[in-house]
């Protein structure tokens, strides 16, 4: 075999390499996703919550999807983080989706707003695109609208103390929701995605160093304010209950939190 | 609830983790790779070599929306050789290291393929489906399985673990009782073969008497030479060449499959079940029809009881989690029809059954899943036309290309070997 090819190779890849260790204004980027309920880590299976309408909860899971993050520079320019991928899935029964490292480089510097869709816009939520669990187990029905959004942009779900005072399920499930003439049919489709630019999301995102940034579900917020969600209104699951699900997404503009730098941020 | 999922952020990214400063490092390493593969490939080159075995690929049959992470270890390549050796070992009741015809046990003395590779309700050796082991002194009639079985599947699309309760999977550090290598783990499918032989319930065999067993059959030593390169018998070559077989067995082609293609069409009676299924109403596809699989490979406490004593066989037993107390794994649907009786201990002996439980015998307890969540009306309460339709759909969930594939059928020269 002629090995001459494979050491030019070598040789070009080791060149490229001392190339891109030239270019110094960029930085790496890993996001962080925690789930809090009033300030504090969420305990799971737990019966220790009272949501704005005084149900007694507890959450067995929430699993849900975050897209399309913009990073607004201080002169107002945008960076997406779309690294091949513009949509994140988060698991609190999977650990490694709990973290984002980005795979790509960003530029380094002074960052003022960290903006985010929650789920995935309707445009980009094909059905069938991902074919892998966990991500496929998120499908949205093709009959209840699937065909506009083919995956959940969120499953959040847990117990609350019915008006029996029973420990009864609820499945807090968003996206794409049904509008529903009198003869129960299903006539058109709304979407629930919404983007929203995290409160006192500043940070820098330093040179040549891989920054740890985090945001934050707050859960109770969900069913806060605007609206104060009652689940003993709404029961135990609302796919197909376009009035709970808008009242969810009036809310949720309140529920995600900007939780600053984190520790263990250098490579 | 935390359920046990072998994530793959391949799945979601290309993944590159060395960053700009460890480039140049990480360029060294890979030029002084590359010269090392330039070496060695000047001395391991088959085309120097014309006596190095070849093997063929084997390739599974792409098709729309089926997932594309594959359970197929690096050290486990399918090959149309290995494929072909494991089927003759899937179905050669020898494996069990016996020659008698009464203590003969093969994969395919209970694994039935026109049962969806189950025993089967009506099956005259096993009645009710009640799977056993061979016969000992203390069970003459051969002691029962603890489960009654799985269907074997679209294996290779599982990266969630194998079992009702998920005990074989990738994290499973433990090794086997008596292991001598690390053969013997609980780690794939490849395990699931020194289970098998060794288990009370099934062969009750030793690995070594079984190699033996096989090692002592002419047939098989050019197979071996086939797919592994040379004729020796070995526990790791017995294992990998079934485990190949078994990621084989795909279902592609159940009316439902083409449906989804747009290659058929379903009346509108299953129209209707199948839109019960994937609705809030009957509420099956959160649990079993996640993707094209008709699983979510996820693990269910599904209400079927109130109390709990068999710990040692739940989804418990192996997260410690106390919400897995009698949560199991929701088994694929491909193919329900032919894989009576249902549930993990087979309680329910037809599809009638299984959607008259799910519509008003739900039981609540502690450890109900949340996925449950009419448990407090007993069920989804379905009237008569919808349980219908649900069943109706059910049965567009058979593939008879697959359950008749004679690529998965005995080898007719081991009919009067496979122990049935």
């Amino acid at each position: 075999m002629n090995r001459v090819p494979l050491f030019l190779c070598g040789m070009i890849f080791l060149a490229a390499c001392k190339n891109q260790e030239e270019s110094t204004n960029y930085g790496k980027l890993a996001i962080h996703f925690e789930h809090y309920q009033n300030g504090q880590p969420l305990h799971f299976d737990s019966m220790m919550y009272v949501n704005a309408a005084g149900n007694p909860y507890e959450v067995s899971e929430v699993q849900w999807f975050i897209s399309d993050i913009i990073l607004i520079g201080k002169d107002g320019s945008m960076v997406s983080i779309d690294d091949g991928k513009f949509a994140h899935y988060v698991d609190t029964n999977i650990p490694q989706t709990l973290r984002w490292d980005v795979d790509k480089e960003i530029f380094a510097g002074e960052y003022t707003t960290v903006k985010m869709t929650f789920g995935i816009k309707g445009e980009k939520n094909k059905p069938n695109m991902y074919t892998d669990i966990p991500e496929s187990n998120m499908m949205w029905p093709m009959h209840m609208g699937g065909d506009q959004g083919g995956y959940h942009y969120m499953k959040l779900n847990g117990f609350w103390k019915n008006a029996a005072n029973e420990r009864q399920p609820f499945n807090f499930h968003l996206g794409v929701g049904q509008q529903i003439n009198s003869n129960n049919e299903i006539t058109g489709f709304i979407q629930n995605w919404f983007e929203i630019e995290l409160p006192a999301s500043a940070f820098t995102l330093e040179e040549n160093k891989l920054t740890n940034i985090g945001i934050r579900m707050n859960v109770e917020k969900w069913w806060e304010s605007p609206n104060v969600y009652d689940h003993n209104v709404y029961g135990g699951s609302i796919m197909k209950n376009q009035e709970a699900m808008g009242k969810a997404v009036e809310n949720g503009r309140k529920v995600f939190s900007f939780s600053g730098i984190l520790a263990d941020s250098k490579i | 609830m935390k359920a046990l999922i072998n994530f793959n952020p391949a799945n979601c990214s290309m993944t590159r983790k060395n960053t700009q400063k460890g480039n140049f490092f990480y360029g060294i390493i890979m030029a002084g790779l590359l010269a090392v593969i330039t070496w060695s490939c000047s001395t391991d080159n088959t085309a120097d070599n014309p006596n190095e075995f070849a093997t063929t690929p084997y390739i599974i049959p792409e098709a729309p929306n089926f997932p594309r992470n594959l359970n197929i270890p690096a050290d486990n390549p399918m090959t149309v050789e290995g494929v072909e050796l494991g089927r003759y070992l899937f179905y050669d009741g020898r494996l069990s290291g016996n020659t008698a015809s009464h203590l003969l046990m093969s994969c395919g003395t209970c694994h039935i393929q026109q049962n969806g590779f189950e025993a089967g309700i009506n099956n005259p050796k096993f009645p009710g489906g009640r799977t056993h082991g061979l016969p000992t002194v203390d069970y003459p009639e051969g002691r029962p399985t603890p489960n009654f079985m799985l269907p074997i599947v679209n294996t290779v699309y599982n990266n969630q673990g194998y079992l009702w309760n998920g005990y074989v999977n990738e994290s499973n550090a433990e090794l086997g009782n008596g292991a001598k290598s690390k053969d013997f783990n609980y780690r794939n499918i490849e395990s699931l073969v020194w289970m098998s032989i060794t288990s009370p319930f099934e062969m009750n065999s030793t690995v070594e008497k079984s190699v033996a067993a096989i090692d002592a059959i002419p047939m098989y030593k050019p197979m071996f030479k086939a797919a592994f390169g040379t004729e020796e018998v070995t526990y790791d070559r017995i294992s990998k060449a079934i485990a190949q077989f078994v990621r084989s067995l795909v279902s592609q082609n159940s009316k439902f499959h083409k449906y989804l293609r747009q290659d058929a069409e379903l009346t509108v009676q299953e129209k209707l079940g199948h839109d019960l299924f994937f609705s809030e109403e009957a509420d099956c596809f959160h649990c079993h029809g996640g993707s094209i699989l008709m699983t979510t490979n996820q693990f269910f406490n599904n209400a079927k009881d109130r109390f709990f004593d068999r710990e040692e066989h739940d989804r418990h037993s192996v997260s410690g989690d106390p919400m897995d107390i009698g949560a199991y794994r929701a088994p694929s649907l491909i193919n329900i029809a032919r894989t009576a009786p249902y549930m993990h201990d087979g309680r329910f002996k037809n599809l009638d059954e299984v959607i008259e439980f799910y519509s008003t015998g739900l039981v609540y307890s502690d450890y109900v899943h949340p996925l449950m969540k009419n448990v407090r009306q007993n069920g989804v309460q379905l009237d008569d036309e919808e349980k219908a339709a649900l069943k109706a759909f059910l049965h567009t969930l058979t593939d008879e290309a697959f359950l008749k594939d004679s690529r998965y059928d005995c080898p007719p020269e081991l009919k009067q070997w496979t122990g049935r």
